[in-house]
């Protein structure tokens, strides 16, 4: 029943991010060089309180997308995309401060180090940024990976259990660090408990679930038409509803 | 990367075993800004065996930190089944803040950690960020006693 897994720890962006490989065979440990300097180049580049980092530059002022870094661009492009696709839920121009990346950037990391991992002999691999995961691959038995969701109104007992294909991303009130801001009124603000989101890049995934934490139920009308993403809400009130095809796996049993 | 030895433990992510192999020990930046190493002892596991009890023992992980402090787990375990997963030591600096954090996080944790071994699940999503640290003094722990 036991199956063998590699752990690494990262620490950056103010949390630790857990690499975890699931390897066919054990040998020796896999070389996680590649996947920590993915991670610690975008703690560099994306932090907003570093004054010389390029986003920090951006919010200033001084420079634009189109003179930053190759990745900070395709980070902008890529939450212009996501603010489109959220009806402008998910707006890191809006947030106060200035351009604030960091609801898409910390997905967008994990989902580039898990990357870095493709070329490995294993089975799968987790990549676990504070509860966002994204993932390669199954476990050793050939079983899609299972992963809970947290309830929010208890968050020692899982909501769901959801059946991995590739990414999910939980935003929800409840969290630490978590702000939660309406772009409409730049206050803070969440219509539901919780937001979790499931599609095959981690970034866009994390964007949506802050967008439809905000947003609320009817956030669910704008993941809807978004090919490959599925989202689930749970309210205040402890009731859930979803998007068509959100894979849970199994309702956790009594004493969940 | 060389060879290293290959230790085998459970851990907070469902019945998986861990792979722990040599490294050295990752700093941990605090909120405060100062850095202490990742791991007082990495090996430092103290398991407290009481065989006349029907196979339930109990274990202290290695201290490790997390973003307010030093924390480490202990688990008490009956045969193969993990029956208590608490804290074995604490420290968070007494600043309001990271206390209430602890006082919400840690609690949840060790419910997250009995509940992966009976739902089978590799992760949380929407856990808390103290979770990797407490999930490698888990290891250590359960380490500790064999499993």
């Amino acid at each position: 029943m036991t199956q063998p897994v590699v752990r690494e720890l990262v620490h950056v962006m103010g949390t630790v991010i857990t690499i975890d490989v699931f390897p066919i065979e054990v040998t020796e440990r896999p070389d996680f060089t590649a996947a920590r300097n993915v991670l610690e180049r975008a703690n560099e580049a994306f932090s907003t309180w570093r004054p010389d980092s390029p986003v920090s530059r951006m919010r200033r002022g001084e420079i634009t997308a189109a003179d930053a870094p190759p990745e900070v661009s395709a980070v902008v492009a890529a939450c212009t995309i996501a603010r489109e696709l959220s009806g402008g839920w998910f707006d890191p121009w809006a947030m106060p401060g200035g351009f604030d990346p960091t609801g898409y950037v910390k997905g967008w990391a994990a989902q580039h180090a898990l990357a870095e991992l493709a070329g490995l002999p294993i089975a799968g691999a987790l990549v676990n940024a504070a509860g966002d995961i994204a993932s390669l691959g199954t476990q050793p038995s050939g079983a899609p990976f299972r992963i809970g969701i947290a309830d929010p109104a208890d968050p020692r007992r899982l909501a769901e259990i959801v059946e991995l294909t590739a990414c999910i991303a939980t935003s929800g009130a409840y969290e630490r660090g978590s702000h939660l801001i309406d772009p409409r009124s730049g206050k803070p603000a969440a219509r539901v408990a919780s937001a979790s989101v499931v599609g095959p890049d981690l970034g866009l995934a994390d964007a949506l679930a802050t967008a439809v934490a905000v947003a609320g139920a009817d956030g669910l009308a704008f993941i809807e038409p978004i090919a490959d993403y599925e989202a689930l809400v749970i309210g205040h009130d402890g009731r859930r509803q979803s998007t068509s095809h959100f894979p849970i796996a199994s309702q956790p049993g009594p004493g969940w | 990367m060389k060879r290293a030895s290959i230790v085998i433990a459970g851990t907070v992510a469902g019945l998986v075993a861990v792979l722990e192999f040599h490294t050295t020990p990752a700093k941990v930046t605090l909120a405060g800004g100062s850095t202490l190493p990742a791991a007082n002892k990495p090996a430092a596991a103290t398991g407290q065996g009481s065989a006349g009890t029907g196979g339930t023992r109990s274990a202290t992980g290695q201290q490790v930190n997390y973003s307010w402090g030093v924390l480490s787990v202990k688990v008490t375990v009956s045969g193969r089944r993990l029956t208590k997963v608490g804290l074995g030591y604490l420290n968070d600096g007494g600043n309001p803040r990271s206390q209430f954090i602890d006082r919400q996080s840690i609690p949840l944790l060790e419910q997250q950690a009995m509940q992966a071994q009976s739902a089978n699940i590799q992760g949380v999503s929407g856990a808390s960020y103290t979770s990797a640290g407490f999930a490698q003094s888990l290891q250590s722990a359960l380490h500790s006693l064999g499993m």
